[in-house]
């Protein structure tokens, strides 16, 4: 069975993202979108298959949703690290030095991944300087992957397993004959399309639900926009779907799109200006919105600040919180 | 009946909105009572009828563009959750099959993931076995006493400090996930994994702390067959070894059918616990495959002793028929008590098969010229070698095992891997029909356990070929018959069998 199902968050995984004391959801949302636009990114030019990247892109959700602010490690690192896991397990692995090759040229000011085409730096000429990544560079940023990858095998106890609805999609189409649709592979693409983009919910709706039903879904939605002539029993029911599950996920799939495009015009614009989101400029728009900083721990910035009496009334919070878990 | 109960209330509150189909629904309601009495075989049939008819009904395709108005309940307040199942009540009305859907629909079991726990929580008892295996030992579970092997995973030299090079060698993480993924009474079990205490300890407190060791927490067995078959002064009767070999072809079909090459089958990583089960263990080797088998697989597989000759002669694609070749020298040795085929190299482990199955001919095994390493092979020619040259020397070898188990030997160890039976066909295999019969696990002989108290000895086997190891670029096989043919030419081909 272990082909078709995945492990799935537990309710207290999903609901500690929304506590008091995490990060705004807007703010959440921001960065898991930018961080899984930039695996994607990634894979593609690593020449990774798809179904590397996707798998690393679910290992990634599931990382994300056991830490929380202040997070340790870069946003970056965190793309970098899981590709570079599931990479290394699939018959696909990355080299280390392409891998941070890869990054430190998506990380540069010419990337186009986050920013318009319009922006006036990728008209000019390419200054190949600008994401030169030295020997010690690489260094310093293969490690940090290194560390972050057992960090996050640590927090999935070492289960790397994901199964992907993509396979099952396609045999699912077969079997309702709907391949069948002039032209055939169109409706199909539709579908591949939905759980690629779902991969980007910040509803995360691969550790809430299994393959099967995020494979249903991706159908239904896909026919109804191609106008696919459907069967008129409840044919999810066939797939081990019900009705209210395949509801809540073909709205789900649906409102990725709007919450990118919302996510890209408000936050992200001067958030990111241009680059990849980074813990300080979640601490900086954290501190414009005149919000209570948590102790991040990167140098300087709102730790520096920190009196004396906040760092002790923190570390006994920190020895509660310890022997209350 | 709890559920059925519920499903029946849910449709009750439905039809006070839908006035129309109220008489009707009542009508089979009452109907459904009535034979609910009667049997409940009956009484399930009749209510799948009822649902389907009613959601034939009310079958409207535009209520799913709606937004849903049940959701999985994704806070934990349990009050929560109740209101909305009863706002979901209310607003059924448009499309009511929420609660009438009778079919049943299958749940899948979904695990969760949670930080990795510390290696303190066990108490080392006693070393197995330490060696180029990486280390093993025997420990108790301090939460539920329960004995289990506790193996360290091997980490290479760098990764250990802080200048990790490689990060967390991916034959292990391999290990992992596939034993994960197992779940098979002939394959040995994985309880968990655990971190040395300072890694476990740091990840609540969002400190970095390197990994210094993981373990595997496996399931303890008491013997593994290697040493079982050295230490035996009488060799298993036929009817254990059919047991062995049956509980063996179980977990290798069981790993086949679930895209699992094991790549590493040899006895000393079958173990066999007091109750006559055995299990396959140690996965280093192992990896998924699909099916066509992707290209590029490394050669660099198997021991040597159990070694298939087209990984030999260096094939970049094979598939389960590498491990088949595996089981048949294992079959031969729980035979013969000593390994099958002990070549000293490659060059040796490839004559000895050859002097074992015959020399390949372009019919026994068409093709196998075009691999790698086959360009230096000089065979004796097909037309000039002598019968006894080309014809495989099994059945003299064992003359007391049957014709049945000669034959499946003899196909086990085909050449040609494409005439090798897979596991599942194996299994169906006559030799496990006749008599005598397969012993029973229970009435298994017993033997002194040597990992329960003291040291493991360590294997003379030779072992799996490490990682990321060169394959030769090309091996010079030309010497296999060099001498061979001056010898033919002579009295021809010496049988070497009395």
């Amino acid at each position: 069975m272990s082909h078709m199902t995945n492990p799935l968050a537990t309710v207290e995984q999903l609901y500690g993202r929304s506590t008091l004391n995490a990060l705004p959801q807007d703010l959440q949302d921001t960065i898991f979108l930018a961080m899984q636009s930039l695996t994607q990114a990634g894979g593609l030019l690593l020449r990774l298959p798809q179904s590397v990247t996707a798998q690393a892109n679910v290992v990634l959700a599931r990382y994300w949703a056991t830490i929380s602010w202040p997070f340790v490690d870069e946003f970056s690192d965190i793309s970098a690290a899981s590709l570079f896991l599931v990479a290394k397990l699939s018959s696909h692995p990355a080299t280390p030095r392409d891998l941070c090759n890869v990054y430190a040229y998506l990380l540069s000011p010419l990337s186009p991944l986050f920013r318009p085409s319009s922006d006036p730096s990728l008209s000019s000429k390419p200054d190949k300087t600008l994401y030169y990544l030295s020997e010690a560079g690489y260094n310093d940023t293969y490690a940090r992957v290194l560390a972050l990858e057992s960090r996050i095998l640590c927090a999935l106890s070492f289960d790397t397993h994901v199964a992907l609805p993509h396979g099952l999609a396609v045999t699912y189409l077969k079997a309702l004959d709907f391949l069948d649709v002039s032209p055939p592979a169109r409706l199909a693409q539709r579908v591949v399309a939905y759980l690629n983009t779902a991969l980007l919910s910040p509803q995360l709706l691969y550790l809430t639900h299994q393959p099967s039903a995020l494979a249903v879904a991706a159908i239904y939605n896909a026919a109804k926009d191609l106008d696919a002539k459907m069967p008129e029993c409840a044919w999810w029911e066939v797939f081990d779907v019900d009705r209210e599950e395949l509801g809540f996920l073909v709205v789900g799939m649906r409102s990725v799109e709007g919450a990118v495009r919302a996510g890209r015009e408000e936050v992200s614009a001067e958030l990111r200006e241009g680059n990849m989101i980074t813990r300080a400029g979640i601490e900086t728009e954290m501190r414009k919105r005149g919000m209570v900083l948590g102790n991040g721990p990167s140098s300087g910035g709102a730790a520096a600040q920190l009196t004396e009496e906040d760092i002790l009334m923190r570390s006994l919070d920190e020895r509660a919180d310890q022997m209350d878990s | 009946m709890a559920s059925k109960s519920r499903w029946a209330d849910t449709e009750e509150d439905a039809e006070l909105v839908a006035k129309q189909k109220r008489e009707k629904e009542e009508k089979k309601r009452l109907k459904a009572e009535k034979a609910r009495k009667a049997a409940e075989e009956e009484q399930k049939r009749i209510a799948a009828a009822q649902a389907q008819q009613a959601q034939a009904e009310q079958q409207s395709p535009q209520s799913l563009n709606e937004p849903p108005t049940k959701r999985r309940r994704l806070t934990p307040d349990q009050d929560g959750g109740d209101k909305t199942e009863q706002k979901g009540g209310k607003d059924s009305e448009g499309g009511g099959s929420t609660g009438e859907s009778s079919a049943k629909l299958l749940r899948f079991e979904a695990p969760t993931w949670k930080p990795t726990a510390s290696v303190e929580n066990y108490d080392k008892l006693n070393d197995i076995e330490e060696g180029t295996y990486g280390w093993v030992a025997r420990a108790k579970d301090l939460r539920s006493g329960k004995v289990v092997a506790l193996k360290r995973l091997k980490l290479d030299e760098s990764t250990g400090g802080g200048g990790a090079r490689a990060g967390l060698p991916e034959t292990g993480l391999r290990e992992i996930q596939i034993l994960k993924d197992c779940s098979h009474r002939n394959i040995v079990g994985l309880h968990e994994v655990v971190i040395n205490e300072a890694a476990a300890t740091s990840q609540n407190a969002n400190r970095k702390e390197p990994i210094e060791a993981v373990f595997l927490v496996l399931e303890f067995v008491e013997h593994d067959l290697k040493s079982i078959l050295e230490d035996m002064a009488e060799p298993f009767l036929a009817s254990e070894v059919k047991t062995i070999l049956r509980q063996l072809a179980e977990g290798v079909a069981y790993l086949h059918a679930h895209w699992i090459l094991h790549r590493d089958l040899k006895t000393s990583n079958l173990l066999l616990n007091n109750r006559g089960q055995l299990k396959i263990a140690d996965f280093g080797m192992a990896r998924y495959v699909g099916d066509p088998a992707p290209p590029k697989l490394t050669q660099l597989v198997v021991t040597l002793w159990y070694r298939s000759p087209e990984l030999l002669l260096g094939a970049s694609t094979y598939d389960a028929s590498v491990d088949m070749w595996s089981v048949g020298c294992i079959f031969g040795e729980l035979l013969a008590r000593e390994p099958l085929l002990q070549g000293r190299n490659e060059v040796d482990a490839l004559s000895k098969i050859f002097e074992l199955c015959g020399v390949p001919t372009e019919e026994t095994w068409p093709g196998f010229r075009r691999l790698p390493n086959a360009r230096s092979l000089r065979l004796p020619s097909a037309s000039t070698a002598p019968a006894a040259l080309t014809s495989s020397m099994i059945r003299a070898k064992f003359p007391l095992l049957t014709a049945a188990g000669c034959q499946l030997l003899n196909s086990l160890l085909s050449l040609d891997p494409r005439n090798r039976p897979a596991a599942a066909d194996m299994l169906r295999h006559e030799y496990f029909r006749q008599d005598p019969k397969p012993k029973h696990e229970a009435m298994f002989p017993t033997f002194p356990s040597k990992a329960g108290q003291e040291r493991r000895r360590r294997k003379e086997t030779p072992n799996a070929p490490g990682r990321g190891q060169k394959a030769p670029a090309s091996v010079d096989f030309s010497g296999i018959f060099a001498g061979r043919e001056r010898e033919e030419r002579g009295g021809g081909f010496s049988l070497r069998m009395i």
